[in-house]
């Protein structure tokens, strides 16, 4: 197989209803045309100006011949007066030729589409709404049913969500918990002094960590690590259709993934509130040492005065409301997973935004519900 | 078995942790010809085929793919040599969020040079080939049932007119009648358009309807290398197994699936 590249010999003849024999040659594919993309270009456009619709082609002389050859054969065959075909290529020129008389889907422009575009979004979340609604029905009859089958609890699972939700995700939250200690006590801490009311740091930090920055810290790290988790899990799952073998053989998907994730967290996040508490005390008590002067003795002295103790027991009680909040969040979006990659994508992002505003406005409801304790 | 070499080669060995999947296997396959890579599971078909279009890196031995190893560092040629293989994988591996008409039409654009129109024309006959419609176009991978999947990813794999057709068990998971169609249907593809194909197949009617040649991977290396007929006279026990079982004797009667071939032996 010579490698001549695609060709035209162009002929005129002196009578006859055509006036020009085109004759094909070398190989039509797309590296044989490549190089000689321009002349062949440029030889069409001066047959269509010499002689439109009086050009006999001859494509008896091809070497080889592919998709891309048959698509500008057959375009440069419009409007010819006689073709001569190889046999070996005329199924393919035909199937490329019907190829192109397939028409593209048009786009057209649709005035109502904002409207229609709204209406989905509100029909969307309501189905979410249902889903939602649906899933957390489901979890209180499972978890009525297990609480009176202890046996069935399966605590393997329960363990190990907590170990990974709380054990694994200590030392993040920590860090995060004693460096926004640093900052909380230092920014209280350079308006208090202009006062002379340097103790009052120990009341401002010990509210706001106990009760407001511990369980919050917790609860959005814990979106950011376990729920994107939980969501990839279960989407994953959904994909390779293990949820589908898991239906099949009778075992409730939301009491064998749902109910230990949310359970896990809602567990865990409390005692990982405590921990972050500690961290960011520790941060404060650091700060104040050194610009404030106040002993850690005096620091850890003043605190309960400073402040009552339901103030922790606020943070820690709403930790397990947002941990089950974030858990139950990430399963739903898990669940709703399509079986394609991009599904997978929006599916974690959106949970993991989901859950964090879920969070927040549980968050301003407890501030509100519980505004005259502590 | 004429025309030039395709598929080079010399002294493979593979290795897979601990164990030790190739020793100095060799491997020879020409442009135009159709060849069955048949052994055990375990014994490293798939691995050989991905070692083939370039997938793994082989421990060692030598590996070339139109005169042009994988490793080379001119990173145009070996481009250009991958764009002269199509690969058929076993379950598919269509792009799940590209409709199926972006998904034909992927390789298309990735190479470059061919307008958006030349590309709508293409990818239609290419859907016209592997007998689907043009409404299958705007559906995506998800809704596709098996069979449809395999096709789809055939007329993908096709998309840039390849020379080498690399299948990974082509009629896996799809019903006998549907394999039957499939395995036809490659079969006029190759009287269409002429391409040589390498597969990995467990199913001794595909064997039989599409083989020009038989390679045997059995300890560690190519036992037989053959004609159908001639390989079935090894005497390796894995070969008597294979087409000695009872499933290879019914294929192999006149009447059976394989009645086509033993009409017509000319290979």
């Amino acid at each position: 197989m010579a490698d001549t590249a695609a060709a035209l010999a162009i002929e005129r003849l002196p009578e006859g209803p055509a006036r020009i024999r085109v004759t094909a040659s070398g190989r039509w594919t797309f590296a044989g045309m490549k190089e000689r993309r321009h002349q062949l270009a440029q030889q069409l456009v001066e047959l269509r100006r010499e002689a439109p619709g009086r050009v006999a082609w001859d494509l008896r002389e091809i070497r080889e011949l592919d998709d891309a050859g048959a698509v500008w054969l057959v375009q440069a065959l419009a409007g010819a007066v006689e073709i001569e075909v190889p046999t070996r290529y005329a199924e393919m020129l035909r199937q490329v030729s019907e190829g192109m008389l397939v028409p593209s889907k048009a786009r057209r422009f649709d005035p109502l589409a904002p409207l229609e575009a709204v209406g989905r979004a509100a029909w969307g979340f309501g189905a979410h709404l249902r889903d939602a609604t649906a899933l957390l029905g489901r979890l209180v009859l499972d978890g009525a049913g297990l609480a009176r089958r202890p046996r069935e609890i399966p605590w393997r699972e329960l363990s190990a969500g907590i170990y990974r939700a709380g054990v694994t995700a200590l030392p993040v939250t920590m860090l995060v918990g004693f460096l926004v200690g640093i900052v909380l006590t230092y920014l209280s801490a350079l308006q208090l002094r202009r006062y002379g009311a340097d103790l009052l740091v120990i009341h401002i930090v010990g509210v706001g960590v106990l009760r407001e920055l511990g369980p919050m810290l917790a609860s959005i790290i814990a979106a950011g690590r376990s729920g994107s988790a939980m969501t990839a899990q279960l989407g994953v799952m959904r994909v390779t259709e293990e949820i589908d073998a898991l239906s099949v053989m009778g075992v409730s998907v939301p009491a064998r993934l749902v109910l230990p994730r949310v359970v896990a967290l809602a567990l865990a996040l409390p005692l990982v509130t405590f921990c972050t508490d500690l961290a960011a005390l520790a941060g404060a008590m650091l700060v104040s040492r050194f610009t404030l002067g106040i002993t850690p003795a005096a620091f850890l002295e003043a605190l309960p005065r400073a402040v009552e103790v339901v103030n922790f027991w606020i943070g820690i009680g709403k930790s397990a409301v947002f941990g089950f909040a974030v858990a139950f969040v990430a399963c739903h979006y898990g669940l709703r997973v399509l079986p394609n990659t991009d599904s997978l994508g929006t599916g974690v992002t959106r949970a993991v935004v989901a859950s964090i505003t879920c969070v927040i406005v549980l968050d301003a409801l407890f501030a509100i519900l519980l505004r005259d304790v502590g | 078995m004429s025309g030039e070499v395709i598929v080079e080669i010399e002294g493979l060995v593979n290795r897979v942790g601990a164990t030790v999947l190739h020793r100095g296997l060799d491997f020879r396959m020409h442009a135009d010809e159709v060849v069955s890579l048949v052994g055990g599971s375990g014994s490293g078909k798939t691995q050989l085929l991905r070692v083939i279009v370039g997938l793994k890196r082989p421990t060692a031995g030598t590996v070339r793919v139109f005169g042009v190893a994988w490793n080379d560092r001119n990173a145009k040629k070996v481009r250009d040599a991958r764009r002269r293989i199509g690969m058929l994988f076993q379950n598919g591996a269509l792009y799940s969020a590209l409709t199926v008409f972006e998904n034909i039409a992927f390789p298309l654009r990735e190479r470059g040079g061919l307008s958006e129109e030349a590309i709508h024309a293409i990818v239609h006959a290419k859907l016209a080939q592997v007998e689907l419609e043009p409404r299958h176009a705007e559906l995506l991978p998800a809704n596709l049932s098996g069979g449809m999947v395999k096709r789809v990813a055939l007329a993908r794999a096709l998309a840039l007119s390849p020379e080498l057709l690399v299948l990974d068990e082509p009629t896996a998971g799809l019903d006998p009648d549907r394999s039957e169609r499939f395995v036809a249907l490659i079969r006029r593809l190759r009287e269409e358009q002429r391409f040589a194909v390498l597969m990995v197949t467990h199913d001794l009617d595909t064997l039989y309807e599409l083989t020009d040649r038989v390679a045997v991977l059995a300890d560690q290396r190519i036992i037989a290398f053959d004609t159908l007929e001639a390989v079935r006279q090894h005497e390796h026990r894995f070969i008597r197994n294979f087409f000695g079982g009872e499933r290879g004797r019914r294929a192999l009667q006149p009447g059976g699936a394989g009645s086509e071939w033993k009409a017509a032996p000319t290979h």
